[in-house]
């Protein structure tokens, strides 16, 4: 292992129990086995055990900031878990170098009770700082976190990105040779996610290594060197953050059951408008939020590129089609089908329908179903967005609602170069010399 | 300005430096490595840098406690003097008689209480230490035995309060002890050692099966009553296997001995009850590193 190595990753394995009650008695059997030094059992697989993480390999050097991006359940806790070694491989080797410092689980050791001041010491302490350190540190921690004027007061009455903005700080300042951080920048606000951004340069200019786990595949392609890209417990692409991207959308494309069973030629084509069931293609949203009265109803959605290759990562400026299933349960006039496009903080950015394009459907029989196919270039700038359906008509100069489904799915849009607000003005710019 | 470059120069390069004099770690599926340190090794350097953390942990403990009470420190003697109460008025109306003890039967079992609360209040709180922690112990990586350790805190500040009744019904019946009870605390070592070993064992356990709490509480309700503390210890066979038998005894009898007449009666008992203490607490540790990261998964 060379020294310019900070984390070394070999031949990873990780396995969980899928039931309870088994887990409990395996646990006890392993620890048994791990008290008497008995040869472990931990190789193979025992019933109801799945491997969360196997067989993976990599290496990630100093100064380095690697992006781990995958859906849920690829096992990218999991591997920051084994990274931070609060819990063991049962296969495989993983070997650090330096002090490790997590911003997993922010402000894991305040205590409601106790002040900032006081909770700024305890959990220092249980980082690993020394007094002196923690002394001379303390101002700097006050002040990135913003709270001089909360420090003497319980952290109970704190408000949550109060709380969580203590917990990073207090973290960024352990002075982790290799910093694990996981989704913990969804919390606070834009300015303070600059903030701790503007600490990770900070980081990786001393030669400090980052390991980022993050849904958000702009923070990747706008921060990583390099990018690792998991799916259920492998790892299926270890390249440049805009290879891991590409290489992400395609694997969503993956439908859910046969493994390997990537989405061929001629199934993008019947995609475009018909056969296919959409199911598993897609990553919804099970919290959405659906009502209307059904009497037509959406019964899927999903956005493609022109291709028909489902796409939940688009790339800014590139054409793509939303397409919207809808079914009509009675002999009526064609439903109006429509959609927004909400940022995360719940926005409505942009939105339209086929009553507003003048788009003419005739009347539709009972369980007549069609497909809405919306085309357009995405000017959004990279961030997540929801997108909402709706459909309904205007009946007696009031609009009914069939179906309005609410948040459907989320995708992201990532982009190359940055760009100031919510969309791409799209400027050529010229100039030429005055004199 | 010339004087300053050469301050902020080595700054700069303190902080570069803490680079390559960083350790190295290796995780394999049995176990941790350390700048090639592994067991016992580890565990001793880990327990030498804590100290402070402990420390830290105890004064939280401490005045987290009694921040939102009323009576506040007063909770640490309230329930002692109860039970206390309750035995004495059995003792003295002979519904319950505990025989002779060598010191007023009030005096005698106000001692004896406050130290089995003091090993009890050890045990259960070392026991639910880890569970009370949640995230802290599942998703920081540090020293764990440390919550463990520092959960004693508490039950011994706890301890040094109830001393003042203690020393009140002493004076009040005009006892002085002799000058050798300032050896007491030599006397309770070997008690909390045993809790904490214990502890080490009860409070894993008590991360993946919560029976164990509940369980505790329970034990150490019924090994106060197998213990001699509200009543002196037996001097029949077969009553004398309490004496023998239950580890707690012998260190209880010491302390109690050292009070009434200012020396042990049993040394060789004390002495072997230490051993097993030792013993106790270093399986119990050792045990405790060698499951910790497996049982937290679990928790």
């Amino acid at each position: 292992m060379t020294s310019d190595v900070a984390i070394q990753v070999q031949g990873l394995g990780k396995k969980y129990c899928r039931s309870l009650r088994r887990t409990l008695a395996y646990g006890v059997r392993d620890v048994a086995r791990d008290v008497f030094g008995m040869t472990p059992a931990w190789s193979e697989l025992r019933r109801d055990e799945f491997w969360a993480l196997t067989d993976v390999s990599f290496e990630v050097k100093r100064g380095e900031c690697l992006g781990l991006v995958g859906p849920n359940g690829a096992g990218k806790s999991t591997l920051l878990k084994l990274l931070n070694g609060v819990t063991l491989p049962d296969k495989g080797m993983i070997r650090t170098h330096g002090r490790v410092g997590a911003l997993i689980e922010l402000g894991a050791g305040f205590h409601p009770m106790l002040t900032g001041r006081e909770n700024i010491y305890l959990s220092s302490a249980i980082l690993g700082l020394g007094k002196e350190e923690i002394t001379d540190k303390f101002d700097a921690i006050v002040e990135f976190a913003g709270l001089e004027d909360f420090i003497d007061s319980p952290v109970k009455y704190y408000s949550s990105g109060m709380y969580v903005r203590l917990g990073f700080a207090v973290a960024v300042h352990s002075a982790p040779d290799i910093l694990l951080v996981d989704e913990a920048l969804a919390v606070g606000d834009v300015l303070f996610q600059a903030k701790c951004f503007a600490k990770f340069k900070e980081f990786k200019e001393r030669g400090a290594t980052i390991v980022f786990v993050t849904h958000s595949l702009d923070l990747v392609t706008s921060h990583c060197d390099r990018a690792l890209l998991l799916g259920r417990g492998r790892v299926l692409c270890d390249q440049s953050p805009k290879a891991v991207v590409d290489e992400y959308n395609r694997s969503i494309a993956t439908r859910s059951e046969g493994d390997q069973h990537r989405l061929g030629e001629g199934v993008a084509e019947k995609a475009l408008f018909k056969e296919i069931e959409w199911s598993g293609l897609f990553r919804t949203n099970p919290t959405e939020d659906r009502y209307g009265g059904r009497k037509a109803e959406i019964l899927e959605a999903g956005i493609f590129d022109v291709d028909g290759v489902p796409a939940q990562v688009l790339e800014r400026n590139h054409e793509y089609v939303i397409k919207v299933k809808v079914r009509h349960n009675e002999s009526m006039p064609a439903a109006i089908v429509a959609f927004t496009i909400k940022d995360a903080d719940g926005r409505v950015l942009c939105g339209t329908n086929t009553l507003y394009q003048n788009v003419n459907m005739g009347r539709m029989q009972k369980e007549e179903t069609i497909v809405v196919a919306f085309r357009q270039t995405t000017r959004l700038n990279p961030g997540e967005y929801l997108l909402s359906l709706g459909c309904g008509a205007l009946e007696n100069g009031d609009y009914s609602v069939y179906d309005r489904r609410f948040d459907y799915m989320t995708f992201q849009i990532v982009g190359d170069s940055p760009r100031v607000g919510l969309f791409d003005p799209e400027c050529t710019v010229r100039w030429e010399r005055m004199n | 300005m010339d004087s300053v470059a050469p301050v902020q120069e080595s700054a700069v390069q303190s902080s570069i430096s803490s680079i390559p004099e960083a350790t190295e770690t290796i995780y394999t599926p049995t176990g941790v490595r350390r700048n090639g340190m592994t067991g016992w090794r580890i565990m001793v350097n880990d327990l030498v840098e804590s100290r402070r953390l402990i420390w830290l942990l105890i004064l939280r403990d401490i005045s987290v406690r009694y921040r939102q009470s009323i009576l506040g420190y007063a909770w640490a003697v309230i329930p002692q003097i109860a039970t206390v109460g309750v035995f004495a008025f059995l003792h003295a109306s002979r519904v319950l008689p505990m025989g002779q003890t060598r010191l007023p039967y009030v005096a005698y079992a106000l001692w004896g209480i406050s130290v089995w609360q003091l090993f009890a209040g050890c045990l259960s709180a070392c026991t639910t230490s880890l569970a009370s922690s949640g995230s802290l112990v599942t998703k920081i990586n540090f020293p764990r035995e440390s919550l463990v350790i520092a959960a004693i805190g508490q039950p011994i500040f706890d301890f040094l309060i109830r001393l003042l009744p203690v020393a009140a019904v002493f004076a009040w019946y005009g006892l002085t002890p002799s000058w050798n009870v300032i050896f007491l605390p030599l006397l309770l070592f070997p008690l909390i050692f045993l809790a904490l070993g214990l502890g080490f064992v009860l409070s894993i356990a008590n991360l993946a099966i919560k029976d164990v709490g509940n369980a505790l509480g329970t034990a150490l309700t019924i090994g106060m009553f197998i213990t001699p503390v509200l009543y002196p210890a037996p001097v029949r066979w077969p009553f004398t296997l309490i004496n023998i038998l239950n580890p707690v005894s012998p260190l209880l009898t010491a302390t109690q001995d050292l009070i009434a007449v200012g020396g042990l009666t049993r040394p060789e008992m004390f002495a072997l009850s230490c051993l097993i203490s030792m013993v106790v607490f270093f399986v119990g540790l050792r045990t405790f590193r060698v499951t910790i990261l497996r049982a937290a998964a679990y928790a």
